[in-house]
């Protein structure tokens, strides 16, 4: 959908955590604000967030985040506008539910202002960096070896996939017709690419063992992205500022 | 956790983020994105599964862009946990009974999902479900109800066929690679 964008933005320069720690925060109040006019207030902080990537990483995420959010926008009319509870307002020939669009609002706005956030930390955020970020700070081998190593691997298994379909179509397996014929056909489809990969595993056991990531020793990071105090600063703000959201969300719930 | 641990999580990532593509090739109306969560359960082990649920659900937003469904990463975790118990029991090793543990999987995963879906999303989620949800709605189901059915509709299909791939898969195993998982034996 997106991926990094180079760039000299205050974002691209930021600690990986800090950037990722601004979208877990958009997430983390997003799911805190029920009313509609914090929820697109904070659509707006995600907007001056991603605006402030620079121009490129603004079109793109804007972009990716409206392909991804109107379905779901287009789903939520349908669902709590048009079938939502009465009170009912008359716009021309539709008539809508108010408090179905209130809470459509709501849920939109969310789920745009997640997205935004996320694609944003998306395309300013180095994979390369925020690896050399988690080695240095000390994260074990196998979690930075997990996020990054399997990224690597997805475009090999999806070529595979498609050849084990292509080898299958050639000798004539059949992929339409009925939804149990279509079913039938998984079976010759997948588990050739599953048992594919499990007879591999040894052989990349062995790389891996070769290149000396069993062992248990603290890695050095080559490249540790500079970090600071007024960046940890932000982080802690970040985290009081969830706090303070919920804090208010309970508050006002006992109320 | 060791090196050949890792490595058999991030198949089952893999898997779960691959598998897609054969489903959408097939035209299926499944997801079938917790294969690998159950494969490596029943391989490894539940540490391991938990894992491969998790990390598939980070990649996952990380190449679709969105985000906004990382609240179901539970769901991963109560899959990972089910599966490795129904190994444990032996009920991947023949169809008739793996298919029963995926109805049960469906149930348990769908009775995770459902309140996530409705209390956090309103109902609307991915797009197939919400499309049966609005089409019950529009039915005159009341907004929780059409929730949970189309939950519970599109989870006892997925899992009961993502049972029946794993059992096929294990079953499939070569000896000489089966020996290499001692968790099968048991």
């Amino acid at each position: 959908m997106i991926g990094y964008l180079a760039g000299r933005s205050p974002l691209h320069r930021a600690h990986p955590y800090t950037t990722l720690a601004l979208a877990a925060a958009v997430l983390l109040v997003a799911f805190a604000l029920t009313r509609p006019l914090e929820v697109w207030l904070l659509v707006a902080v995600a907007a001056v967030l991603a605006a402030s990537g620079g121009g490129e990483v603004l079109r793109s995420s804007v972009r990716a985040a409206l392909l991804l959010s109107l379905p779901i926008w287009a789903l939520l009319f349908v669902l709590y506008g048009l079938l939502g509870a009465e009170p009912r307002l008359a716009l021309g020939v539709v008539s809508l539910s108010a408090p179905g669009m209130a809470r459509a609002l709501v849920l939109g706005g969310r789920i745009t202002a997640i997205v935004l956030g996320f694609l944003t930390a998306l395309g300013t955020t180095s994979p390369h960096r925020l690896v050399e970020a988690m080695t240095a700070s000390g994260v074990p081998f196998g979690r930075t070896f997990l996020l990054a190593s399997t990224l690597t691997v997805l475009p090999r298994m999806r070529d595979r996939a498609r050849q084990i379909l292509e080898a299958q179509q050639c000798r004539g397996l059949r992929i339409g017709g009925s939804p149990l014929a279509r079913l039938g056909a998984l079976g010759p489809l997948a588990l050739p690419l599953i048992l594919g990969a499990l007879a591999e595993v040894d052989e990349q056991v062995l790389a891996l063992d070769a290149r000396g990531a069993g062992g248990g020793a603290r890695r050095t990071a080559l490249e540790a992205p500079p970090d600071s105090g007024p960046q940890r600063l932000v982080r802690w703000a970040l985290l009081v500022a969830v706090i303070v959201a919920y804090g208010w969300k309970f508050w006002r719930m006992r109320g | 956790m060791t090196l050949r641990d890792l490595v058999l999580i991030r198949l089952g990532v893999a898997v779960n983020l691959v598998i897609g593509q054969i489903v959408a090739a097939l035209l299926l109306p499944i997801y079938l994105d917790s294969v690998g969560t159950i494969l490596i359960a029943a391989l490894v082990g539940p540490r391991a599964a938990i894992a491969a649920g998790l990390v598939s659900q980070i990649l996952g937003a990380v190449i679709s862009g969105n985000f906004s469904w990382l609240p179901f990463a539970v769901v991963q975790v109560v899959i990972a946990l089910y599966a490795w118990a129904a190994a444990r029991l032996g009920l991947f090793r023949r169809l008739a009974t793996a298919v029963p543990a995926g109805l049960g999987l469906g149930l348990v995963a769908a009775s995770c999902s459902a309140p996530i879906s409705y209390f956090v999303f309103g109902g609307v989620t991915a797009g197939g479900v919400t499309m049966v949800t609005t089409v019950l709605r529009a039915l005159g189901a009341p907004l929780g109800v059409a929730v949970a059915s189309a939950s519970y509709a599109t989870d006892l299909l997925d899992k009961a066929i993502a049972c029946a791939l794993v059992s096929a898969v294990l079953r499939s195993l070569p000896q000489t690679l089966a020996a290499r998982f001692p968790a099968l034996a048991r």
